[in-house]
């Protein structure tokens, strides 16, 4: 067993010495996120370049059995990046290089730690009509770290979640192999998913439990030249499915997003539907709005003429979430996210409106259409002072109390922090957790890969 | 500026959330923060360095050294303060980066090579951060012929009078030229550098020096060729509790004023193109974008280019909040990229309003053979030829 000072040398043998760290306060960044995780003990951070680098580190920490937690723009709010074992942070940010552009195929091959920011700036100076799928995080959110996670955002109403949209991954193993997945396991075109046995599922949502991916390719999709939102609203909550019905079946809709809050004053007792409608001509884009305004009328809801500082907010790419985290004026957020039913959503945003007043936080509710109606992601937000324990507090119980409401209404907390994981685990199929055990295990039979998440 | 104040930023530090929007420009077209690209982790983001100074507040951290090395790593370009989309948050993140400093320097952790700059300026046979004898301008008074008392004051700044002194005598011509009734003080340093480096101690001692010499002359007006007396000068001060009533001008200001007024008139050509670096302590510190612009752009002949980065989204050179002196290779790696983006606009020649500026970008043009002709605004100008007029 190497002592702590020659792993270290190791490291910067490996990345160079600028690229690991045991600095305290390294450490103490890498320790934390901004969500309401308490802070867990990391060890090192290294920042690999090249797939070779990243070979040679888990060449290292599988010799080692040191813990390896891959982490891309740190922004999943629920700890995942936060090491529960200890160990090395491989923050993946210097692998940078958007290498392939495909006009015809539509893909986007890249690096794994490509921010969402700077893909889209690429395309919008180079390709301006093609856009990458990116969700509504900030814009160092990494494309990886956002797909990985069964992410979702823009274009997901119409393409379903962002996991869905990986055409290949390259994967570097525990035992250190250098593993292709999709297309380009058996082509030069990283252009699709199979038709091979899908291995890629694997990497998604496992929270870097198997490997840690290095490129991959990503769908891109045709953007029109206008895009608009129509706001429309609901008062009672019953009337919510079947005005995303309505929404959905006309296929105009690029996206659909729902939002419920009780400030400022004037949005509370109100659900906002938010449709984007896009089209090649302002007279397509006018028709569009046409027809959603007469479904608003004839679903109970009421057509919102809005103002252009709101709307252009709402155009913004990736609009400005993070505001959220601000409305406690405290640096710090996270929400439970939650797959859903749409036949749940009524109630869900009913007792997660109980669940924040409960704790004494504004209700700031919300969900996303993915795939249609097929899949609600619910945003049940919880925005808290970090310089005030009691709020801290408050939230972490809300955030617990919400990931068991999302269970018992039959839906599944996305991106779950370590309790929400553990809670998803008591009601998962034990054949399910058998089989995951068993792929686990044999591609990682030292459990170096962030061990403590998905572990019953 | 005491511990007590350090205190005052306790109830905002922590509303930083490390979204890293404070890493990019605008649109998102790069990394524009210099630490952050440079160093890449986290820590070194101004998300990274409001995370470790709350850390110190709520005592989860001790200072250190190399805690204090992170927050002397950051060229105080405020890049961070126009990306970051919190408001009322968002202007103070440099202030922050300064205080926390300050804080470093009480408790003794102020880097090596920082602590020189303060040295020197308190020596008081220097008074100035390069450790040249301290000139009393006298000569240059005698040379221009210049009054005791004047309406308006040069406030040459200690880059130009002992490093950039082309700049500086291209100044005071120009101000000959064009008939500007002023005077030179017995200037000490604005202190610009020492409060960048969080070395406030002696700063009220010399602002209010320089105040009484500026009153002694008469003076109703500053000017300065300097981008980072001008910041210190105009906001600086204020914040020390300076009391002055003299308006404060940079020479720029005063050369689109006199064009503007039909006062003056370019009457030969410049033919070449040229691009413009935004000094950071003129742009994103005190939003002076346009005027120096609207100068080039009167200039016959000279045609002016934007680099991709430009205004609030301008690259910094890599000389300020001390990293010149702190990090002197990194620091010009920083001009450097900023010559590579000048080059690709076809610019022969890279023009910038600060002293500071012209010796970074001029030091990384050698280091590198960029092969540009680094020239101020003032030292153009200086090679035109000026009509007067006198009618007005």
């Amino acid at each position: 067993m190497l002592k702590k000072d020659e792993i270290l040398r190791n490291l910067e043998e490996i990345v160079g010495k600028d690229f690991a760290s045991n600095k305290l306060e390294d450490l103490f960044i890498y320790s934390q996120d901004p969500g309401a995780s308490e802070p867990r003990p990391v060890d090192f951070i290294v920042m690999p370049k090249t797939t070779e680098e990243v070979q040679e580190i888990m060449k290292l920490a599988n010799k080692e059995t040191i813990p390896l937690v891959p982490m891309g723009g740190g922004l999943t709010l629920s700890g995942l990046i936060i090491p529960v074992k200890g160990g090395i942070v491989v923050d993946m940010k210097r692998m940078d290089k958007i290498i392939e552009i495909n006009e015809l195929s539509q893909y986007a091959l890249i690096e794994a730690g490509v921010t969402t920011g700077q893909l889209l700036f690429y395309l919008n100076e180079n390709y301006p009509k093609l856009q990458p799928p990116i969700p509504d995080a900030p814009p160092s959110a990494t494309i990886a770290g956002n797909v990985l996670i069964h992410g979702s955002g823009y274009l997901s109403q119409k393409y379903g979640d962002h996991g869905a949209m990986i055409n290949g991954l390259e994967v570097v193993l525990p035992n250190g192999d250098i593993c292709k997945l999709g297309s380009c396991a058996v082509s030069k075109y990283w252009f699709a998913r199979g038709p091979i046995p899908d291995l890629i599922g694997l990497f998604i949502s496992s929270f870097g439990t198997m490997g840690i991916i290095t490129k991959l390719s990503i769908q891109l999709f045709n953007k029109t030249r206008f895009r608009e939102v129509v706001f429309g609203l609901l008062k009672d909550l019953k009337d919510i499915p079947n005005v995303l019905l309505r929404l959905t079946e006309t296929g105009l809709a690029e996206d659909i997003l729902l939002g419920m809050q009780d400030k400022p004053d004037w949005m509370k007792g109100y659900i906002f539907v938010i449709a984007y409608v896009t089209g090649e001509s302002q007279e397509e884009i006018d028709s569009h709005i046409k027809v959603f305004k007469r479904i608003y009328r004839k679903s109970k809801a009421r057509y919102m003429k809005t103002p252009e500082r709101i709307k252009n907010a709402y155009l913004e790419k990736p609009i400005f979430a993070a505001a959220a985290a601000d409305y406690r004026k405290g640096g710090g957020f996270e929400y439970v996210g939650a797959n859903m039913p749409l036949e749940q959503i009524p109630e869900a945003y009913r007792r997660g409106v109980e669940i924040a007043k409960k704790y004494g936080i504004v209700p700031t509710l919300g969900s996303r259409l993915i795939g249609g109606t097929h899949n609600i992601v619910m945003f049940f937000s919880y925005s808290f002072n970090r310089a005030d324990p009691k709020d801290l507090e408050n939230a972490r119980n809300a955030l617990h109390e919400t990931n068991k409401l999302a269970l018992e209404l039959g839906g599944i907390p996305w991106k779950a922090e370590l309790v929400g994981q553990q809670l998803i685990l008591e009601k998962m199929d034990p054949n399910y957790k058998k089989l995951f055990n068993a792929i686990r295990s044999t591609i990682d039979p030292k459990g170096i890969m962030n061990p403590g998440n998905w572990e019953v | 500026m005491t511990s007590e104040t350090y205190q005052d930023w306790k109830s905002i530090v922590h509303r930083c959330f490390r979204c890293g929007y404070c890493k990019f420009t605008h649109d998102f077209s790069d990394f524009n923060c210099p630490s952050y690209k440079k160093f890449r982790f986290e820590t070194y983001s101004t998300g990274g360095r409001m995370w470790l100074i709350y850390g110190i507040i709520n005592g989860d951290l001790q200072w250190s050294q190399n805690l204090s090395n992170v927050l002397y790593a950051c060229t105080t370009c405020g890049n961070c303060t126009e990306n970051c989309r919190y408001d009322k948050f968002n202007e103070f993140l440099v202030d922050i980066i300064e205080v926390a400093r300050a804080e470093a320097v009480g408790k003794g952790f102020c880097p090596e090579k920082q602590k020189i700059l303060l040295d020197r300026i308190e020596n008081s046979e220097m008074n100035n951060p390069y450790g040249d004898t301290n000139s009393n301008n006298e000569d240059l008074k005698k040379l221009y012929n210049l009054p005791d008392k004047a309406e308006w004051v040069y406030f040459i700044g200690c880059t130009s009078n002992y490093r950039q002194k082309n700049l500086r005598d291209a100044t005071l011509r120009f101000l000959k030229k064009v008939n500007i009734n002023f005077t030179l003080i017995d200037e000490h340093c604005c202190c610009s550098p020492i409060i960048r480096t969080g070395q406030i101690k002696p700063v009220k001692d010399f602002m209010n020096y320089n105040i009484t010499q500026i009153r002694n002359a008469g003076a109703l007006k500053i000017i300065t060729s300097c981008a980072g007396c001008y910041r210190t000068l105009k906001k600086d001060w204020l914040k020390f509790g300076g009391e002055y009533d003299f308006e404060v001008y940079h020479t720029t200001e005063l050369v689109k004023q006199l064009l503007e007024e039909d006062k003056i008139k370019f009457n030969s050509e410049y033919d070449k193109i040229l691009t413009y670096h935004d000094p950071c302590h003129l742009g994103r510190h005190m939003g002076l974008y346009e005027v120096p612009r609207e100068v080039y752009k009167q200039i016959p002949k000279l045609k002016f280019v934007e680099m991709k980065r430009n205004r609030e989204n301008a690259w910094c050179c890599g000389a300020g909040g001390g990293v010149k002196i702190g990090y002197p290779d990194w620091s010009v790696e920083i001009s450097k990229e900023r010559l590579e983006e000048a080059k690709e606009t076809g610019a022969s020649v890279i023009s910038s309003i600060c002293p500071f500026c012209k010796t970074n970008l001029s030091d990384a043009n050698e280091k590198f053979n960029m092969d540009f002709e680094v020239l101020d605004l003032i030292e153009i100008l200086d090679r035109l030829d000026i009509e007067i007029n006198k009618k007005i």
